[in-house]
């Protein structure tokens, strides 16, 4: 996208499109909390959260996105998350004992670590030619058991509670560098480079693509690479967040994570018609941590379950506008046209 | 050349006949080894076959009406919340009204209503399958919990009285029941024109469409006959154990998708599809968490005997699936 | 064609294979389980209860069911059974893996039927009733650690002779406990605090926010009594705020469970700066650090561990109500004399229902006592203590006297 060949008026459209469903959020939501008596960021540490939340949001919608708009559902993010943080805690703890410099040094192997679990995930998918939705079963039952094993199913909290830890989630400024570098990364991989327009020509036809030479194996493990890496980013982030790592989910225990990228994913997706893609993915992560604010806000109101409907319903709703635009639009048409005319008169 | 020609067709045929045979060969070995498993260590088979059963049973019931959306190339991961729901809601009625058919008749409603709902928002407002059943899985795991928590008090949970239902907490009523759900189902899949379409829809939905094959229509009786097996599902789970608590069928969503795969059947539906796969697929994956489960002992053992679960699983979906290949990788 | 037939012959002989074995094992005698002893309540061998049983001698089996695979107090219930009790007696504890509903609860305890199993130890509470009856119908002794039956379900099951019993907090107990931790704080001056609801509507968490509440002197949709706080609280899956009046501290934020949410509401709680923070559960799993960091006073119910001592001695962790490990060493006895042909019965052959109490610390000292004394080879119920209960002459009186001792 070339700004300078956009026209003001094209420009003006283009911002309008992509803030048009944040700032919806924003008034609604801040109205709400306003008519309530109440702050929906109510002090420095709430915005800390606030950015932190947002990160965690638009980096896990990043990394499901990569892979489902290419048609290869993955369970295993979850499982791919958890698994790199724990074993990126023992590692760091082992090194560092808690001491300073714990938190870079257990984001630096988390990115590394799930990256590789990534890789193994996506090398298990392209030699074994199975659908990757089953391969993602299977990747996640065994990350899972791994992690189980690994801990014990307990939670893993000596190794992940440190001052450098508190320190990484005490400031907006190490996870909006977070928000930064993904997100410049990722634009940079997947829009300007040989990887990035063969994956693109893959998801919109694998076949002409793979006819024309574009070599699909390679593609689909750096995806798989690159998801993991993106989801050791979210599963250091949750760590600090969460001062600890739970390491007793089996039997599918860790999808549940997955789920709430699907709503910013589709979010991320409408926006991405007016402006990148990834962009879009950061204004929906702002928009689905500003909904988690508000709930933060009204939890006593909102418990767990009336939160998970209101998710749900969003989600519905959104789909239902999305897949019906056109049918919308031609609805709405002649009652404007009907209003005019009538002005008119 | 004729004799070599015939010779590389019988080979052929061979390992296809192999291939297909591989579920249900795993099935058989999976049995044995429960059987070594259980008898080398001294234990009684008759019970672990009897655990075996009632876990199987619940798994295979919903699974085989899954088989109906899984046909069609969708797939439907809310069948577990449905089962919850759809028993809460029975619960909920017996305790109100003291009437067992009344029950039954809101468990199966219920059941079939959640999932027609599903098929509705998703055929109506074409929103894809997959998205619709993920909000239905939020939506009704919520609710459900709503009212079990606020019905269950100090108890936790729900339920109805232990002695209601025990009457049919027996091998015969839940293999009649398993025989008669399966049986209508292979008459619907394999002799009507149901089944027939459905698959032609999960292989080729253009050109199913274009030979005028109503989706909505088809896409509706699948999950009409799925809601049938949850709320089957539903009320097994009753006569099992009486109460309902949050955490009731919570595995059974993921683990029909597992069972489908286990059984042969290829998760993009179509022409491959059967509806034995869920029968077989069901038995054969809670015969291998069992067996794992006396081999491998210790707490930190259940992650363990969960990963080899998973390898064998991939395993035998490979073996299966080697008629499916394609040049390209799949999707 | 020959493909076609060779499969369906080969899957009908499969399947009927399968349920014919099923059919077969069903009309097997469940009478045939295991160790003598366990075959009848009253038969038993009286000459086991002298422990440990020479090496030769077959070990007790008991199957333990859990729900709880990772909290601190349940890690160290089990730590307790595997390397204590399982050291100095001849048993054999098998345990399940998480179990999450009623039908994953009857599975495990016929699973541990098929294993010869004589008894049942559970952890687990999604449908108490069940347990009781399918241990019955496999004849297993059944017992609840460190939990309770709810009134109604003791009252049908008392006489049941595999009930063996049930020892641990009763839901009278958690309320007190709340209300003692809420008092304490009262007493302390507290104008202000924050409340942690851990999982309501978990039942043992609603009683204790319950007592929590009438311990501060406040009342709850102006009720005061147990019975209409608790009643409420289920009504609104939580505590409301602005239901609590009356007394001298205020509830000025308030919380639960855990999830999405959970760090924004804690940091609202952090930011209303509470002179306390009151938690009915798992806080210092989840909140230690962000507490200590904050310099925010906090109590807990949970258990003496390592890291809530760390929580005390470094931190900011003021008020533990806790249970040692080693207290679910009676209700292991009484199991022992059951499967021995003991059991201990009250009156009436009734089943043995004794309520625990928590233990409560309030600083380094009091905190280090309960800790050091029930460390991993000297436990508080050690093996010479559990032996006074272990034998045929053991009364339902001495048993309750046994457990209602103060140990501290």
């Amino acid at each position: 996208m070339n700004t300078n060949q956009l026209s003001w008026k094209e420009l003006g459209r283009r911002s309008g499109g992509a803030l048009m469903i944040p700032c919806a959020f924003a008034v609604i939501l801040l109205t709400l909390c306003a008519v309530n008596g109440r702050a929906m960021i109510a002090n420095q540490t709430s915005f800390y959260n606030f950015v932190v939340y947002t990160a965690i949001v638009m980096v896990t919608t990043m990394a499901l996105s990569i892979n489902l708009n290419s048609g290869r559902f993955d369970f295993s993010l979850g499982a791919m998350a958890i698994l790199s943080s724990v074993v990126s805690a023992k590692i760091t703890f082992a090194l560092l004992g808690g001491g300073a410099g714990s938190a870079p040094c257990m984001l630096l192997f988390n990115v590394i670590v799930g990256a590789l679990l990534g890789l193994l995930s996506g090398t298990l998918y392209v030699v074994l030619r199975i659908p990757p939705i089953i391969t993602s079963l299977g990747v996640t039952l065994i990350f899972e058991g791994i992690t189980y094993t690994i801990t014990g199913g307990r939670y893993v909290m000596q190794e992940v509670q440190n001052a450098s830890m508190s320190g990484f989630i005490g400031t907006w400024v190490y996870a909006f560098l977070i928000i930064v570098a993904v997100l410049a990364l990722t634009v940079l991989i997947f829009d300007h480079t040989k990887f990035g327009y063969d994956y693109k020509a893959l998801r919109e036809g694998q076949k002409v693509a793979v006819n024309t030479g574009v070599r699909e194996v390679p593609n689909a493990l750096g995806c798989y690479a690159i998801c993991g890496a993106l989801m050791g980013v979210v599963g250091f982030l949750n760590t600090a967040r969460n001062t600890n790592i739970n390491g007793g989910n089996l039997n599918f225990g860790s999808i549940s994570i997955m789920f709430t990228a699907f709503l910013p994913m589709f979010i991320g997706s409408y926006i991405g018609r007016y402006v990148n893609e990834k962009l879009g993915f950061l204004l929906a992560a702002l928009c689905m941590s500003m909904l988690n604010s508000t709930f933060a806000v009204f939890s006593n109101e909102l418990n767990a379950s009336t939160q998970s409907i209101i998710n749900a319903v969003l989600l519905v709703l959104f789909l239902i506008y999305l897949s019906n635009e056109g049918a919308l639009r031609r609805f709405l048409r002649p009652v404007r046209k009907n209003a005019s005319t009538e002005v008119r008169a | 050349m004729k004799a070599a020609e015939k010779s590389l067709q019988q080979s052929y045929r061979l390992r296809q006949l192999l291939i297909h045979l591989m579920p249900l060969a795993a099935l058989a070995i999976l049995l044995a080894a429960l059987c070594w498993a259980v008898t080398s260590k001294g234990y009684r088979l008759d019970i672990y076959l009897n655990i075996v059963f009632n876990e199987a049973v619940v798994l295979a019931v919903v699974a085989t009406g899954a088989v109906f959306i899984y046909t069609l190339g969708s797939f439907d991961i809310s069948l577990g919340a449905s089962t919850l729901f759809s028993a809460t809601l029975g619960v909920m009625t017996y305790n109100a009204t003291q009437s067992l058919p009344l029950m039954l008749l809101v468990i199966l409603v219920t059941a079939i209503g959640c999932s027609l709902l599903s098929s509705l928002l998703a055929s109506v407002f074409h929103i894809p399958v997959f998205v619709t059943t993920v909000a239905m899985m939020s939506v009704l795991s919520a609710i459900a919990a709503q009212i079990i928590t606020k019905n269950g008090g100090a108890l936790g949970g729900i339920s109805i009285p232990s002695d209601l239902l025990r009457p049919l907490d027996t091998p015969w009523f839940k293999v009649v029941i398993l025989a008669a759900f399966v049986a209508l189902s292979i008459f619907i899949f394999s002799f009507t024109k149901v089944g027939r379409r459905q698959k032609f829809l999960g292989g080729n939905p253009v050109c199913a469409q274009l030979t005028g094959i109503d989706l909505n229509r088809y896409t509706i009786i699948a999950f009409v006959m799925a809601g049938l097996g949850v709320g089957l599902g539903a009320f097994l789970t009753l006569i099992y154990t009486p109460s309902v608590t949050t955490g009731t069928a919570s595995s059974i969503g993921m683990n029909i998708i597992v069972a489908i795969v286990f059984g042969g059947m290829p998760i993009s539906g179509g022409p491959n599809s059967k509806i034995y796969s869920a029968l077989v697929g069901g038995f054969s994956y809670i015969l291998l968490n069992n067996t794992l489960k006396i081999l491998i002992d210790g707490n930190t053992g259940y992650g363990v005997s969960q990963i080899v679960s998973a390898i064998f699983f991939l395993a035998v979906v490979y073996v299966t699936s080697i008629n499916y290949r394609t040049k390209l990788l799949p999707r | 064609m020959m493909k076609k037939s060779m499969k369906k012959l080969f899957a009908l002989l499969l399947a009927s294979a399968l349920i014919l074995s099923v059919f077969a094992g069903c009309s097997g005698k469940s009478t045939e389980n295991s160790a003598d002893p366990a075959n009848s309540p009253a038969g038993g061998n009286e000459e086991q209860s002298q422990a440990p049983a020479p090496a030769n001698e077959k070990p007790i089996k008991i199957g333990v069911l859990v729900a709880d695979v990772s909290g601190e107090e349940a890690l160290g219930f089990r730590n307790y059974y595997e390397n204590y009790i399982a050291k100095n007696y001849n048993v054999e504890l098998l345990y399940t893996e998480q179990l999450t509903d009623a039908a994953g609860e009857r599975s495990a305890i016929e699973r541990f039927a098929a294993q010869g199993c004589q008894a049942i130890i559970s952890f687990s509470s999604s449908d108490r009733a069940m347990q009781v009856e399918t241990c019955a119908q496999n004849k297993l002794f059944y017992a609840v650690a460190s939990g309770m039956l709810d009134d109604e379900q003791y009252e049908t099951y008392k006489t049941n002779e595999w009930f063996v019993g049930q020892v641990g907090p009763s839901m009278e107990t958690e309320f007190e406990a709340g209300y003692a931790m809420g008092k304490y704080f009262a007493d302390k001056g507290a104008k202000t605090i924050a409340m942690y609801g851990a999982f309501i509507p978990n039942p043992m968490h609603v009683y204790r926010a319950a007592g929590v509440i009438a311990g501060m002197g406040a009342t709850y949709g102006g009720a005061s009594d147990m019975g209409a706080i608790v009643g409420q609280i289920f009504g609104d899956q939580g505590v409301d705020p602005s239901k609590v009046s009356g007394g001298s501290v205020e509830l000025v934020s308030y919380f639960q469970g855990y999830g999405e949410t959970t760090t924004d509401e804690l940091n609202a709680a952090i930011q209303a700066q509470p002179d306390a923070f009151l938690s009915v559960g798992m806080a210092t799993t989840f909140f230690t650090q962000q507490l200590n960091t904050a310099g925010i006073e906090f109590s807990d119910i949970d258990s003496f561990t390592s890291g809530n001592q760390a929580a005390m001695t470094d931190g900011k962790l003021v008020y533990l109500a806790g249970k040692y490990s080693s207290s679910i060493g009676p209700i292991f006895a009484a199991v022992v004399d059951a499967v021995n042909g003991n059991p201990i019965r009250g009156e009436g052959g009734t089943a043995i229902s004794v309520s625990q109490s928590y233990l409560v610390a309030t600083d380094t000292a009091s905190f280090d006592k309960y800790y050091s004394a029930d460390q991993g080879d000297s436990p508080i119920y050690n093996k010479e203590l559990l032996d006074t209960m272990i034998g045929d002459s053991v009364t339902y009186a001495d048993f309750q006297a046994f457990v209602e001792a103060d140990r501290s």
